[in-house]
Parts: C-alpha cells; sequence; structure tokens
C-alpha cells in the first residue's frame, strides 16, 4: 500500500516512515500542508497519516481540502489524523471534518500499525465484494462466506452480526450498535438474541482461530487474525 | 466590615427629618388654626357681656342689674362649659352675678374695649372676658367667662385633623422608601442572579442594556474585568496547547525510534538498557499529560462546559480501555445507564480515564473492573469499581492529594492520577468517595471510586 506522512516534526516523521515500511508499506513524508495537498491531487495513496500541528496551512484545513478534493476523485482515501493537542474540539473538528481515525501523541508503534491496518482494510472492504479475515472470506455479492475455502452456512441474521464484526475489527462494537446494523423496520431484537446468534458464529469461526471477545456490558470485539 | 442594608440606611436617614417635619408641620399647622377659633368663642363671651350691660338699671347712684330669670338661663346655657359672669360697678364694686369671678389682671391690655384673658374659677380653668358697660354717666363693667371644655376639645380636633393626614404622609414615605429600594435595585438583584446563573467558564460580558443609568459604572468596570480573566484564561489554554504540542511530539518520536530499536536484534545488554528507556518515555508522557490535565483542571484554564451525558462519555472513551485492560489480561466490563450532568466533556473523559487507568495498572492479572455511570435520585454518579487489594481505610484521604502514592505501592505511576480526579471534580462540584468494592470477595477488599454530581 502507498501511504502519504504529513509530519512536520523530523524524528518522529522518519520512526514512522520506518515502521510502516518494515510494514511493506511504500512511504512518502511531507513536512507541509501545501504539498500534502498537491500530491494527494496528483497521485494515488491508499492512506494519509496527518499531523494537525502543522506550521502554515495547519492538518484542519489540510483535511478540509483532501475532502472537497476527493470528493470528485475514485474513492474516498482515508485518513488518520495525528494530533499532540488534547482539547476535545479537536478531536470532534477532526472527525467531522471527516478523519477516519484519531490518534493522539505520543502513542505506542503498535497501535498505529494496528490501527493503519484496520484502515487500510476497511478501505479495501468498502464497496469491494469479498471481505477478507484470515481464513475467512466473504463474498458480499453472492452472499456466500468461506472458511479455509470450504463454505460456511451463515444464517441471514448471523451473516448481518459478522458484517457489522468485520468492518470493525479490533474495535469494540455495542449491543445497541449491532442491533441497529441487523434489525430491519418493525424487527424487535433484544440483547439476549444477538448474545445467541455471536454464540452461533462463535462455535462456527473459532475452530478456525477466529476470536470474538465479550465486553462485559457493552458488546463485543472482533480480534485481529493472529493465526489459528 | 458587616454588610449595610442601603434599605434600612435610607430609613435611618429619613425617619429623623421625617419626625421633625411631622412635629412642625403639625404646630405650622395648629397655631394659625387655633387663633381664630379662640377669637370666635371670645366674641360669644363679648356679645354675652354686651347683653348683660345692657340690664343694668341706675338710680341716683346705685347700681343694679335687673336680669330676668329666663335671660339668666339663656346666658348660663352651655353644651359643654359652665358659664359666669359678674357685674362691677364704677369703681369696681361687684353689683350682681358670681362671687368671687376674677376680674382682668391690672396689667392687660384692651384690644377693642375688651380684655380677654385665662384665669381659674372654683379650681377650674376658665377663659373670661371683660366688657365696659354704660351705667348712667358712669362706666362699670361686666365680666363673662366659661369653662374651657369645647375650647380644649376644639384645640385637639384642630390637632388631630392637622396630625392626621401628616401622619398618613409620613407612613407612606417610608412604604414608598421600602419598596421603592426593593425596585430600584431590582436591577442589581437580577444583575447578581444572572451572574450567579453562569457557570465558572462563562466570561462573557454582562449586557448593559437593561441595566439602569446608575450600575453602568458597576457592569463596565465587571466586564473590564471578566475580559481581562478571559484573555488570562485564553492565553493560559493558548499556553497548555502549544505545551502540549511542544511536549508530546517529540515524545512520540522517542517512543517510535526506540520501539523501531527494540525490534532489531540487540545484544542483550544494550536491549536492556533500551527497555529502560522505553519506559521511561512512556512514563514521561504520561506524567505530562497528566500535568497538563492538572492544569487544564485549574479554574482559570477551565474549557466550556456543556450539557453531557456520562454513559456517552464511558461509551466513546471504552474502546480504548478495552485494549489497556486486554494488554494486561483484566476484566473490563460497564453497567452504563443515563446520567446527565453540566460539564466540561475534556475534563470528565479525563477523570474517568485516570480512574480506569489506575484500576487496570493496580489490579493483578485476571482482576475484574467495571465502569458505572447512572443515577441515584436526583444525582448522577460515575464509579470505577476492581477486586483489586484496595486502599487502605488510612490512606484514601492521602491518595487524592498530589503526588502521594500509597507506601509499597508497585507499577510506575506518578500519584497524580487521583488528584486530578479530585480537581476535577471538585470543578464541577461533584463529591468522590473511595470505598471497599461491594462485591469484593473476603480475600482483597478491592475498591470502589465514586464520583457523585450535584443534579443537573
Amino acid at each position: 500500500m502507498r501511504l502519504l506522512i504529513v509530519e512536520d516534526d523530523a524524528p518522529l516523521a522518519s520512526g514512522l516512515r520506518r515502521i510502516l515500511e518494515a510494514e511493506g508499506h511504500a512511504v512518502d513524508v511531507t513536512s507541509r500542508g501545501e504539498q500534502a495537498v498537491l500530491a494527494a491531487a496528483q497521485e494515488r495513496f491508499d492512506l494519509v497519516i496527518l499531523d494537525i500541528g502543522l506550521p502554515q496551512m495547519d492538518g484542519f484545513e489540510v483535511l478540509r481540502r483532501l475532502r472537497t478534493a476527493g470528493a470528485e476523485r475514485n474513492g474516498p482515501l482515508p485518513v488518520l489524523v495525528l494530533t499532540a493537542r488534547d482539547a476535545v474540539d479537536d478531536r470532534v473538528r477532526g472527525l467531522d471534518l471527516g478523519a477516519d481515525d484519531y490518534m493522539v501523541k505520543p502513542f505506542a508503534m503498535p497501535e498505529l500499525t494496528a490501527r493503519v491496518r484496520a484502515l487500510l482494510r476497511r478501505s479495501q472492504a468498502h464497496g469491494g465484494p469479498r471481505i477478507v479475515h484470515g481464513p475467512l472470506a466473504l463474498d458480499t455479492v453472492a452472499r456466500r462466506a468461506f472458511l479455509k475455502s470450504e463454505p460456511l452456512e451463515l444464517a441471514a441474521r448471523e451473516w448481518a452480526v459478522l458484517e457489522v464484526l468485520l468492518g470493525k475489527v479490533e474495535k469494540i462494537v455495542s449491543k445497541e450498535a449491532i442491533i441497529q446494523a441487523v434489525a430491519g423496520w418493525g424487527d424487535d431484537l433484544s440483547p439476549n438474541a444477538i448474545e445467541v446468534y455471536v454464540s452461533r458464529l462463535r462455535s462456527k469461526l473459532e475452530p478456525a482461530g477466529i476470536k470474538i471477545r465479550t465486553v462485559r456490558g457493552f458488546g463485543y470485539m472482533l480480534e485481529e487474525y493472529k493465526g489459528a | 466590615m458587616a454588610a449595610r442594608s442601603l434599605r434600612a440606611h435610607l430609613l435611618r436617614m429619613l425617619l429623623p427629618p421625617i419626625a421633625a417635619l411631622l412635629v412642625l408641620g403639625a404646630l405650622v399647622a395648629y397655631y394659625p388654626s387655633i387663633e381664630p377659633a379662640t377669637t370666635a368663642y371670645d366674641q360669644g363671651l363679648i356679645d354675652a357681656g354686651i347683653s348683660l350691660g345692657t340690664y343694668i338699671h341706675t338710680e341716683g347712684g346705685r347700681y343694679r342689674l335687673e336680669l330676668p330669670s329666663a335671660v339668666d338661663q339663656v346666658l348660663r346655657r352651655d353644651s359643654y362649659d359652665s358659664v359666669y359672669y359678674r357685674v362691677l360697678g364704677p369703681d369696681g364694686e361687684p353689683i350682681a352675678g358670681d362671687e368671687g369671678l376674677p376680674g382682668p389682671p391690672p396689667d392687660r391690655e384692651a384690644r377693642d374695649g375688651f380684655v380677654s384673658y385665662d384665669t381659674a374659677y372654683k379650681g377650674q380653668k376658665i377663659r373670661a372676658v371683660a366688657v365696659p358697660a354704660k351705667c348712667g354717666d358712669a362706666a362699670c363693667s361686666v365680666v363673662v367667662a366659661e369653662t374651657t371644655v369645647k375650647r380644649r376639645r376644639m384645640a385637639r380636633d384642630i390637632l388631630f385633623s392637622s396630625l392626621l393626614p401628616e401622619i398618613m404622609i409620613a407612613f407612606a414615605t417610608l412604604v414608598i422608601v421600602w419598596f421603592g429600594v426593593k425596585r430600584g435595585l431590582g436591577p442589581l438583584a437580577r444583575l447578581s442572579d444572572e451572574i450567579k446563573a453562569r457557570s465558572p467558564g462563562d466570561l462573557r460580558p454582562i449586557d448593559a442594556a437593561g441595566t439602569p443609568e446608575e450600575t453602568r459604572p458597576l457592569v463596565s468596570a465587571l466586564n473590564g474585568l471578566l475580559d481581562e480573566v478571559a484573555q488570562a484564561s485564553r492565553n493560559q489554554q493558548r499556553f497548555l496547547a502549544n505545551a502540549a504540542h511542544q511536549l508530546r511530539t517529540p515524545l512520540a518520536g522517542l517512543q517510535a525510534h526506540t520501539e523501531l530499536a527494540l525490534a532489531k536484534s540487540l545484544p542483550a545488554e544494550v536491549r536492556a538498557e533500551l527497555e529502560q528507556v522505553h519506559q521511561s518515555t512512556i512514563r514521561t508522557a504520561r506524567l505530562a499529560n497528566q500535568l497538563l490535565a492538572l492544569a487544564r483542571a485549574e479554574p482559570g484554564a477551565r474549557g466550556n462546559a456543556a450539557e453531557l451525558n456520562l454513559k456517552a462519555l464511558a461509551e466513546s472513551e471504552a474502546d480504548g480501555w478495552v485494549h489497556q485492560a486486554l494488554a494486561r489480561d483484566v476484566d473490563l466490563g460497564f453497567e452504563l445507564d443515563w446520567a446527565p450532568v453540566h460539564g466540561d466533556a475534556f475534563l470528565l473523559r479525563e477523570a474517568l480515564a485516570n480512574l480506569v487507568h489506575n484500576a487496570i495498572e493496580y489490579s493483578p492479572r485476571g482482576a475484574r473492573i467495571t465502569v458505572r455511570t447512572g443515577r441515584n435520585g436526583s444525582h448522577s454518579y460515575l464509579e470505577v469499581e476492581d477486586d483489586g487489594p484496595g486502599i487502605p481505610l488510612p490512606e484514601r484521604e492521602r491518595v487524592l492529594e498530589r503526588f502521594y502514592r500509597v507506601p509499597g505501592t508497585p507499577g510506575t505511576g506518578s500519584g497524580l492520577g487521583l488528584a486530578i480526579v479530585r480537581e476535577i471534580a471538585a470543578g464541577h462540584g461533584a463529591s468522590i468517595s473511595i470505598t471497599d468494592a461491594t462485591g469484593g470477595s473476603s480475600a482483597t477488599r478491592g475498591c470502589r471510586v465514586a464520583i457523585t454530581f450535584p443534579h443537573g
């Protein structure tokens, strides 16, 4: 994947570049917002890591321009915002302007790489017909699932719950959010029903090393696939 | 200095002059009106005297009063007073009438030929007039007198009728002052209500429109002060934002490079050193975050308060906490119910994050931590409960102090977490309680830290 890092602190920028290159990505670095906007207009990137505290054109402005320019280009460009400021407004503003994720400096590198992976996976899956998670593959057009290339039988509701969780790997998803995403008009789905679907999914997926963790009193989290 | 009531002060200032005016007004009204009334009554006596004089008969130097008894009766008839008379000859010898009725004092001057005077007769105060009368060629005199019952009654009536309106006016003045002051100070009361209703972070100038002319200087002085405080607050916020940025960015770089280096194959002793650097980096980063949070929680630097729901606040942070908990093999759970509060989202998030972080940090592997939000009566609360070692009773007050750590506590904390929580709670008028966990087993007492907010 091709990534663009917009960060004016040279040591941090070089550290990020090396970590992401070690992950197998092609990485470009710029310290100027104006250059980032220009580069994104001329070349195709799969993800932008954007610092908010840039000199002159700040990250918010870069984000705004990327979003207005991106509207007429092919597909959305995921943006992971980095900030050293902790004002709540910044977070809200960043997300309002269309940032896909948000990290406050300093952060642990494994967390950054995990989020980058999640964002890339989401943008690949977005609109794409095929969702892959370790040995699991979902063909969203044909509505068919495969586990280790073997067809996997999923009830409609199980499919819907799994799709929600696959959209947010390594993120916790509340039961309410699952109900909202799964229940059609007039459906009356209880949290208990969700538990039933999740437990059926577990019995089908866990033998293949795919883990759905319960977050007590909150919901579930589909863990990143770490091998069977 | 004792508070002075403007109203009492005004009344104290007004009462003596009003009382003095009351007395003065009564006197001013009384004397001019008593004079003509007295003259009118005197005139009645004079007329009676003149009539009596016509009944004097002269017979060769001897004088006699020939008064029909009917006339005597008419003369003496009076509803209120006893009437007396006495007729004196030219040399002052008594001719007829009441014995011993005193004559006019010698130094008393006649007016229009009559002398009127006050004296006493038969132990009663009387008013008398001496009227000259013709008796042949000589000059006799007639004294007519009456007791003063109706005169006193008249004087009383005059006094009363002049005092009554005065007292009413005085009373009305006091009432007007009492309510007038209240009404006049109404705008000030509204002003203080407006200021009272404000949140500490609300430093907008007070709207001078609608305040009376006299309070404008006060309002503009207040606005000047508010403006300065707002300016100082903005400066502090800006400083904190810059400080945060300046501190965190190099720390992020430091952390990135240490982690990169640690990913390489290194000689064991270098790796051990680097691990130390990495731990220190993380600690420094956390300390920087906490110091910034503490500075932000101080009154001057507070941001804007808004209507919030602690449940939503906890949900928005849950993902990060769950990952922290997983990394330490701790079971983090939630019992979140609607809990509205009026507060600063950043600070409340920080308080909650500190409580959760502490619980994760100081609980052993496999521990169970529960984050709760909800309402207890009209009070919203948030609490974090763990089944870890707990905090011994004598330490519970001290752990809220800055940089204090319970002796023998493992880990690398700075002792700032709970101090931040306390600061933030205080800023929201909320109270903190540290108790044993409710569901704790006997082996571990556990710990529950709850923040209860004023009803909102």
